[in-house]
């Protein structure tokens, strides 16, 4: 019964040959178009989720500077971070000289050889006392972190003085890729050494271009800048609140300084991801509308077809078609069309991703994503036929009779 | 005739309404995609100075460190910017009609009478021929003059909004105000100026809000106010204080010049080159040499403005305006070849071939701005929700999605010429057919 039932759809499709390829080029466009974005969206995804290396929910910063190069900023400093350690919420504070996440902060380079001709690695400094690593929620793996009698005071020799520092486990494989760093002198330019000390997991410091998991941690006390910054970490939900309860005291409490800025480190996070958030949004708005767009023309064509064919199904159904055979005409017009724009689409789909990994750097097309695209298309498809073919069943037989 | 050809197209679609609701929406939908990404892609390629492209200038010389090969240095690319002593030299230049010299500093002002506290503010450090150069526009008074520059003077302009809150928006011009602790007099209050991106200064990001405020170079530095951008330092430069900094090497200045012609051109360059040489001969600048002169549209380019990720998106709202095109022409089609029993009445009637053709073209014509004035609407309610999704962050898609009219009518057309080509072929296709065939009875 079903081999008989497939030279009529054929002879009914090669009527309106245009008009199904049209509808074959719109799915395979669609399918390559749906496939590849989907591929760039679980990329992107990818790379919104990735580890910052910072507990950044319950952790807010805030920022300030002298307004007079001359007045003790010291002083300043250790008022603001007695202040919030004594808010009842907060777990721990420290004083650093940028925050990591924003887009401003110092960096440098090291090597680990002396002297300004060495090939050197790029890393993001960073000055921290004592409780910086509690704050931040960053682990030590090997060696030791700073304790409160290791932090040099306040001073305008700033990084390269330090004699000793942590850095993060990335930047300790790139300088000392055949073993272990700890104990090991690095160099910041100049001929004095700097003893890598202790060890920490990977964390992304202040972002210039694109963000680094290479950071130096130097035990000094910030403000040689002119400003430094007071990281907090917070009981889980407090965080907004005390925020702005500090901030609110902050701001009034010492003419000398003011605050260049406050917020949590999430809105941090938030703001490195906002462009990769918007590409996905976007992606996925458009993956919809064409899904939509593909759906209803499917489903408007139909119907139109089968409007258009009245008498042609009534003669079907008068010479001994069941509704059954009807439905399943339309519906193999339907998949013989799909299954034409699917194979054209996924050359299209490959071409498409080979060209797009080609231009920006992207890895290969998933070959999964486009079997579930097509596996997907194919059943929209018919179920957007679906509803047209049964409508076609209902015509009766007698329509076959009529001249008009 | 072109009213009877409407009337009819809006016959044929109270005929099949549904159909053509959905030709319109896929047209809209398509259109405004493409309009909302064309106008971030726009606003982000443009050029917010075109007019002035072929005599401004950025200048830029490589003054780093040479480097071992094999350096493991991640990125290490040209320096925008120069160090004091090489800024101050090429800035003394006399040939450039304009010249501009631009830092980015931070101090506090105090002293107005609607403040209740001091302010940190971005200060723009530069010379009068900023202003010029860059058709600065001005709301009260207007720049310092060249005496200004080399005294140097305090004085200060200050930009709308710092104005509107200091002085609630009133004319502040010849009133005193304290930069630091040390009075600044205001010469002028600049009108609303944020040029996107900010070419004269992208050594920190490409879209931003622009400085609160603007000072003389010198004053600045006679204020031994630190740099507020971006320094890099090459070696063993390693300054901690403000006169250690002035001798480095490390550069944190960019230089700007208005160079009107060819002739002007070259002499610069030789003034450049002049001076390379003689700091060569020094141990200086010891990489090969590489003075440049950057127009700017040259200058947004090498920097990158325009990311990926819009030019990525340009393509796909494309690609999706494509599939709409295609589904439109599909239904019009298979829309048209089934009204053929009308229109071999037509054609027995007298209609020629070309009328026939015409009908069909005024029908998607109709469509195609149906679907065109409902994508504009669409697009300025999406570029509304952008802006006002990413307006409060200094994000680029917020200060970008800014209805931009020129743009808009540009892709309006393109999209509208493109539906109307894609309705060529279904016109076209029932011309032809035969009106013999389908005047038989069914």
């Amino acid at each position: 019964m079903m081999t008989l039932n497939v030279r009529p759809v054929l002879s009914a499709l090669s009527r309106n040959r245009t008009g199904a390829l049209l509808v074959a080029l719109e799915i395979a466009i669609a399918l390559a178009v749906m496939v590849n974005a989907a591929w760039i969206i679980s990329q992107r995804v990818q790379e919104i989720e990735s580890p910052t290396g910072i507990d950044t929910r319950d952790t807010f910063a805030i920022g300030f500077a002298a307004l007079d190069g001359r007045s003790d900023i010291g002083t300043a400093e250790r008022e603001d971070l007695a202040y919030v350690r004594s808010l009842p919420g907060v777990i721990a504070a420290s004083a650093t000289s940028s925050v990591p996440l924003s887009y401003y902060g110092q960096g440098g380079s090291v090597s680990q050889d002396p002297g300004p001709r060495a090939p050197a690695i790029l890393e993001r400094s960073l000055q921290v006392d004592e409780s910086a690593l509690d704050t931040l929620g960053v682990h030590i793996i090997a060696g030791r972190s700073f304790s409160a009698t290791d932090i040099q005071p306040l001073s305008h020799k700033i990084f390269s003085g330090s004699p000793e520092a942590v850095i993060t486990q990335s930047l300790a494989h790139r300088l000392f890729p055949n073993g272990n760093a700890l104990g090991k002198p690095i160099y910041a330019g100049d001929n004095s050494p700097i003893i890598v000390v202790g060890i920490t997991s990977d964390f992304i410091g202040s972002v210039w271009g694109m963000p680094s998991y290479n950071t130096v941690l130097y035990p000094q006390t910030p403000g040689g800048f002119g400003a430094y910054f007071c990281l907090v970490r917070t009981r889980p939900g407090d965080t907004q609140a005390l925020l702005q309860r500090a901030q609110r005291h902050l701001a009034t409490s010492n003419p000398d300084r003011v605050i260049i800025s406050a917020q949590t480190l999430e809105y941090y996070r938030q703001r490195l991801a906002a462009e990769n958030r918007a590409v996905v949004i976007f992606l996925t708005l458009v993956t919809a509308l064409i899904l939509s767009v593909t759906c209803l023309g499917i489903f408007g064509l139909t119907a139109f077809n089968v409007s258009t064919r009245t008498k042609q199904i009534g003669t079907l159904r008068a010479v001994g078609a069941r509704k059954r055979d009807v439905v399943a005409h339309f519906l193999i017009e339907n998949a013989i069309v799909l299954i034409v724009g699917a194979v054209a689409g996924c050359t299209l789909a490959l071409g498409f991703g080979y060209w797009l990994s080609d231009q920006y750097q992207l890895p290969r097309l998933d070959l999964h994503y486009l079997a579930i695209g097509v596996v997907t298309l194919a059943v929209i498809g018919q179920l957007a036929a679906w509803q047209p073919a049964r409508r076609a069943a209902a015509v009766p037989p007698s329509v076959a009779t009529r001249t008009i | 005739m072109l009213g009877y050809y409407c009337r009819l197209a809006l016959k044929s679609f109270r005929h099949t309404p549904g159909l053509t609701a959905l030709m319109v929406g896929a047209i809209a939908f398509g259109i405004s995609t493409c309009i909302v990404t064309l106008t971030v892609y726009h606003a982000m390629s443009g050029n917010p100075i075109w007019w002035k492209n072929n005599v401004l200038y950025a200048v830029t010389m490589d003054s780093r460190d040479p480097l071992p090969t094999g350096s493991l240095a991640d990125s290490d690319s040209l320096p925008d910017q120069f160090s004091y002593a090489d800024a101050t030299y090429l800035y003394g230049s006399s040939i450039p009609r304009h010249k501009a010299i631009v830092a980015t500093m931070s101090g506090a002002l105090s002293g107005a009478p609607d403040q209740s506290a001091a302010a940190l503010v971005h200060l723009r450090a530069t010379s009068m021929g900023f202003f010029r150069m860059f058709d600065v526009p001005f709301e009260y008074g207007g720049p310092w003059d060249a005496a200004a520059d080399r005294g140097p003077e305090p004085v200060i302009v200050l930009s709308r909004d710092e104005n509107d809150k200091l002085f609630g928006g009133a004319d502040s011009v010849g009133r005193s105000i304290l930069l630091d602790n040390h009075p600044f007099r205001i010469v002028g209050v600049l009108d609303r100026w944020n040029p996107q991106p900010q070419f004269y200064d992208l050594t920190v990001r490409s879209f931003g809000n622009a400085s609160d405020a603007y000072i003389p170079f010198a004053s600045g530095v006679q204020l031994r106010l630190w740099p507020h951008g971006h320094v890099s330092c090459w070696g063993a430069d390693d300054p901690h204080t403000y006169p250690q900094l002035i001798g480095s090497s490390c550069v944190w200045i960019l230089l700007w010049v208005e160079l009107p012609d060819a002739a002007s051109r070259e002499h610069f360059r030789a003034y450049m080159d002049a001076y390379w040489a003689a700091q060569h001969k020094m141990g200086r600048f010891q990489r090969p040499r590489d003075n440049s002169l950057w127009p700017v549209s040259r200058w947004l380019t090498h920097h990158h403005v325009v990311t990926d990720n819009s030019r990525l998106l340009l393509r796909l709202a494309f690609a999706f305006l494509a599939v709409c095109l295609i589904n439109t022409v599909g239904i019009e089609l298979t829309k048209f070849l089934r009204a053929a029993p009308l229109t071999g009445v037509r054609r027995a009637l007298g209609a020629s071939r070309r009328h026939i053709f015409l009908q069909h073209l005024v029908e998607t014509a109709v469509i195609a701005l149906a679907g065109s004035a409902l994508g504009l609407a669409l697009s300025w309610a999406e570029l509304d929700a952008i802006h006002a999704l990413y307006s409060g962050s200094n994000d680029a898609y917020g200060l970008l999605a800014h209805f931009d009219p020129l743009g808009v009518l540009w892709a309006l057309g393109l999209a509208a010429l493109a539906t109307i080509i894609a309705g060529l072929y279904p016109a076209w296709r029932i011309g032809r057919v035969p009106p013999a065939l389908h005047l038989k009875s069914q």
